[in-house]
């Protein structure tokens, strides 16, 4: 970095405002009886974007601090970052290199999607069960491991489609006899302690279901060959500078690169994502389960029964886990563990979208997805940048609970 | 009711998934420990009891320690063929009657490829289970930490696969190695990248290099982008976790530096996950020469994980099929039967060569005595797979008075390195093209990517 005391300053401008917004304003509106539900993180982001010139005037007048005030703030904070960074490293890849930008980017939003599938279940169940399943990343695991041996030992040549089809039955059958022998006593109030039982009985799960695939199938990687390979195109064909697809590759103007395995990866997230979204939003199950998610008993007045929606949510739940590992087993080597840093993910990208949120999932892994192709990207120790990944999603758990605790879209506990 | 109901269904479940592991999982059986082969051991005859030793092989086994990562983050393909040839020395050692007429039991602990983890279980062999001497072990960072132990109490390591030049540069008494040192291999890396440019006419201004943030990666690492910089060629440095899934980002930045050629020194998974993620994004080893982890040579693991491979080039500890000698066909044969591979790697070669170099040690002292199986270590000359194997720089000939650097303590000088090079997709290792060096050449090196 040649100019590293600019991007210093400009980290240390937008901390010290952004810590002193977060503690004085909501200190402020509370001495004038004004609403404080979002003036702690409001009065961060608008601090850290423009310090005494935001922080005064909003102290002063104190308006109502609306999302579009804090989103205005979110994007000048962001301005002032990538304008530092781009003049503290000029020669940095991020600022320099326009294809290598949207490459990146590309990969962060094509890994977020599946992040997002991902945490989806997670937070669905938890919005109608109220519990955290730690047994998710499992879920995922054995989601690619049925794909593969579908598609590579059991059924060779038999439609990816298919194979993923047997993931998602699989792991919804699963997540029913589970959720129906384990779970369910929870409901009935046959114990006495749930919540710590729901933990050690998912972890239990995990657990067993890890060692008991590492059992089967041995731990030796495994990866399934590309559902769907580019066909061979070049346009123009003599320059090759418009669009240039291989089997495991899509170019375009010699600058962005997509592979293949992501990019069919994300378009099943996608569709599935859209199938999720019609079932929950256009049928009467998924309007049951929505309405026991806002309301259990409130629901269970109307006729639904809260039990049979509480397996259904953990079956999805278990299903839309398993369905990103259906996805993603072309694209990684899969193992019996795979799904730990999966699962570990899984938990920021809800606590960041709001416990429960489907949206902010959704909107989650999209985040942590970009935020870690930015740091992979733009970190400029190349012995660095790569083994920070894992801490990438830390920092923004850290952010999230110490300036909005309840998640982007979450309810107010 | 509805307890007893959840209660009938759980211990159905765990029936059920008890009855199911038991039946379908006869590898976890015999990953923890090796029964001896005491049926065969009755039959077959008995060599060279020591003195006191006794052909009754009822007696109390002798116990031998084993390392071996068996399940992530470590390298479980490598840590599989370790664990397959050091049960098939555990019935070798049996069926010739044993050490000293007494049963041979090798006790295999699963590191993981963690530190934390190797220290753990070397602990528990030496302190539960009772060991008189331990072999195996893969990653350098569990036995950087596995050696500290070995020193506290005492007991011997014979360390098969694991390259950190500190691991017997430290010159503990207790630390043994037959793998090759990693200042060396990166000194092979490099004269073979010199070789490609400077021989075959290759373009080579710049090497990429991934490695693993290890005791192992970082070293080599540093070691081979010294030896680049004096040769005259530029090397970018990529380090990752062990256990890292997805490159994309790292996949572009190499993509950005226009390598001449990338060097994976990450091992395990993390190898075959970046080889074939560089390979989707158009810089895999069929478009820019790649010199890929030697856990490639698992090539039935390699062509599953890296179906666009074909090309790499892969360093080969050990000398060529051809050139084994009748341990090294013995045990191919036998690896062979139980495996279905047709040739064994060469880290599964070196762990079955570290437990019958202890075993022949306890032989060659007649005693089960630590202090005296390492003085008959530093002692031997064992004809082993890898050949005959000798520790010359010990307590009687200490670096300072042999001359050589203090990394040559306990260790085996002669591994053979080669490179070898896949050339043709789903190639397996037996039959790869060795291409360096000269005198082991069986095929001219596939240079890609030169315009």
């Amino acid at each position: 970095m040649e100019n590293a005391a600019i991007f210093g300053w400009a980290l240390l401008w937008i901390l010290f405002w952004g810590a002193l917004g977060g503690v004085v304003t909501p200190r402020i509106y509370a001495r004038k009886d004004l609403e404080i539900s979002q003036a702690s993180f409001g009065g961060a982001v608008i601090g850290a974007a423009l310090g005494p010139f935001s922080l005064v005037p909003l102290w002063i007048a104190s308006p109502k601090i609306t999302g579009r005030l804090i989103g205005i703030a979110i994007a000048i904070v962001i301005g002032i970052f990538v304008a530092s960074f781009a003049l503290a490293d000029p020669d940095n890849l991020c600022v320099a290199n326009g294809g290598f930008v949207i490459s990146q980017l590309t990969n962060g939003i094509v890994i977020g999607i599946i992040y997002g599938l991902m945490a989806l279940g997670l937070t669905l169940i938890f919005s109608i069960l109220g519990v955290v399943s730690f047994a998710h990343g499992e879920f995922y695991m054995i989601g690619g491991m049925v794909t593969y041996f579908m598609s590579a030992v059991w059924l060779p040549g038999v439609s990816p489609l298919v194979a993923i089809l047997a993931s998602c039955i699989v792991t919804f059958v699963i997540g029913y006899i589970f959720e129906r022998i384990f779970l369910r006593p929870m409901g009935s109030g046959e114990i006495e302690r749930p919540t710590e039982y729901a933990i050690l009985v998912t972890f239990g799960l995990a657990f067993f279901l890890q060692y008991f695939t590492q059992a089967l199938t041995s731990a030796v990687p495994v990866k399934a060959q590309r559902f769907f390979p580019f066909p061979r195109v070049e346009l123009p064909a003599e320059s090759g500078t418009l669009l240039k697809m291989t089997p495991g590759n899509v170019t375009i103007f010699d600058a962005i690169s997509v592979p293949n395995p992501r990019f069919t990866a994300a378009v099943l997230a996608l569709i599935m994502l859209a199938a999720l979204l019609w079932f929950l939003y256009r049928t009467w199950v998924g309007k049951a389960l929505r309405a026991v998610s806002q309301d259990r008993q409130a629901a269970a007045v109307t006729g639904i029964n809260p039990n049979s929606m509480n397996t259904l949510a953990f079956s999805m739940g278990a299903m839309l886990a398993g369905l990103s590992g259906a996805s993603l087993v072309q694209v990684f080597s899969w193992l019996p563990q795979v799904g730990i840093p999966a699962a570990a993910r899984s938990f920021v990208i809800i606590v960041l979208g709001g416990m429960g949120s489907l949206p902010g999932a959704f909107l989650g892994g999209l985040i942590v997805g970009l935020v870690e192709a930015a740091g992979t990207g733009c970190i400029p120790d190349a012995t660095r940048a790569a083994a920070y990944i894992p801490a990438y999603s830390m920092v923004i758990l850290t952010l999230v609970l110490l300036l909005k605790p309840t998640g982007l879209f979450g309810r107010e506990l | 009711m509805n307890r007893k109901r959840t209660l009938f269904w759980s211990i159905l479940a765990l029936t059920i998934l008890a009855l199911v592991l038991t039946a379908c999982a006869p590898q976890a059986e015999t990953v923890g420990e090796a029964e001896p082969a005491a049926e065969e051991a009755a039959a077959a005859p008995t060599e060279a009891p020591a003195e006191e030793s006794s052909d009754d092989m009822s007696m109390e086994p002798i116990k031998i320690g084993a390392l071996a990562p068996l399940s992530a983050p470590g390298a479980v393909v490598g840590g599989e063929a370790m664990r397959d040839a050091m049960l098939i020395a555990a019935d070798v050692l049996n069926a010739r009657g044993g050490i000293m007429g007494r049963p041979v039991e090798v006790i295999i602990v699963d590191t993981e490829g963690l530190p934390e983890r190797g220290t753990a279980v070397v602990e528990r062999l030496i302190n539960q289970d009772g060991v008189v001497g331990i072999g195996g072990g893969y990653h350098s960072s569990v036995g950087v930490a596995a050696k500290e132990v070995a020193r506290d109490n005492g007991i011997p390591i014979v360390f098969a696969e694991t390259w950190n030049d500190t691991i017997t540069s430290v010159q503990y008494d207790e630390i043994f190695r037959i793998a090759p040192l990693s200042s060396e291999v990166s000194a092979v890396d490099v004269n073979f990248i010199q070789w490609l440019r400077d021989e075959n006419g290759m373009k080579l201004d710049k090497v990429v290099i991934l490695t693993e943030n290890t005791d192992y990666g970082i070293p080599a690492a540093e070691n081979t982008t010294a030896l680049l910089d004096g040769a005259g060629i530029a090397a970018v440095t990529f380090s990752v976790d062990i256990g890292t899934q997805d490159f994309a980002g790292i996949v572009e930045r190499v993509k950005a530096e226009s390598p001449d050629m990338i060097v994976i020194l990450a091992t395990g998974e993390a190898s075959y996950n970046f080889t074939q993620q560089a390979a989707d994004a158009g810089i895999g080893p069929q478009d820019v020469p790649t010199m890929c982890n030697q856990v490639s040579l698992v090539s039935d693991a390699f062509w599953v994980n890296v179906p666009d491979g074909n090309n790499c080039f892969v360093r080969r500890i050990g000398l060529p099929q051809k050139l084994y000698n009748d341990v090294a066909q013995e045990l191919v044969a036998e690896y062979s039967d139980r495996t279905g591979k047709d040739d064994i790697e060469s880290y599964a070669m070196a762990s079955y060569d570290s437990i019958m170099l202890i075993a022949q040690a306890i032989e060659d002292s007649g005693s089960t005595d630590p202090g005296d199986i390492i003085d008959a270590l530093e002692n031997i000359n064992h004809m082993g797979a890898l050949g005959p194997i000798t520790f010359p720089i010990n307590r009687s000939n200490t670096p300072e008075q042999a001359g050589v650097d203090p990394k040559w303590w306990h260790q085996f000088p002669d591994p053979a390195i080669t490179i070898v090079q896949y050339q043709e997709a789903g190639q397996d290792a037996v039959d790869t093209a060795v291409v360096y060096p000269d005198v082991y050449q069986t095929d001219p090196p596939v240079i890609v990517g030169q315009e």
